[in-house]
């Protein structure tokens, strides 16, 4: 593959998916790690309780909430 | 596309088409997906898990690693829903 290959509309197809990918799996691979510590405070049993998983769940939404707070916050002080 | 696919003739790097190009990144990107979540997994289970480590692995600690697993797997597809799903 040589650099003409870079101008490929394919190639940039690709490329922008899989950036958006990246950025998804990391979103959630964070969220997923910081709920865990929130709403997992015992031993893992067999099942999640459901308010251990409706805890996940609302963590995560609760998370995002937040990041738009902060960020009407900061575009405010600028 | 096979514009690029010359195969690897004459002198010079071997030159690779632009699918054979994406197949490898693809790849190569499922192996690093899949090595930061044991990264992260194994950290989680160790804190959930080994409170206090023994000369070796007890019985009660593999099965609680097992289902420590099962949950962050299942904890990552509750929190893709919880963000993914309109709500």
């Amino acid at each position: 593959m040589d650099a003409s290959a870079l101008n490929s509309p394919d190639l940039q197809r690709f490329l922008n998916q899989e950036k958006e990918k990246a950025m998804v799996n990391e979103m959630v691979a964070k969220l997923t790690s910081v709920c865990w510590d929130k709403c997992i405070t015992s031993t893992p049993g067999n099942k999640f309780s459901s308010s251990e998983s409706a805890c996940l769940s609302n963590c995560a939404q609760r998370y995002m909430d937040l990041t738009l707070i902060i960020m009407k916050r900061v575009q405010s002080m600028q | 596309m096979d514009s690029f696919s010359t195969g690897s003739s004459g002198t010079g790097s071997p030159q690779i088409s632009t699918d054979e190009f994406m197949d490898q990144m693809k790849a190569q990107l499922a192996q690093a997906y899949a090595q930061e979540f044991l990264e992260t997994v194994r950290g989680k289970c160790f804190e959930k898990c080994i409170s206090k480590p023994g000369t070796s692995l007890s019985g009660s600690e593999s099965s609680c690693i097992s289902r420590c697993v099962d949950r962050y797997i299942e904890a990552t597809g509750i929190v893709g829903r919880a963000l993914f799903t309109s709500r």
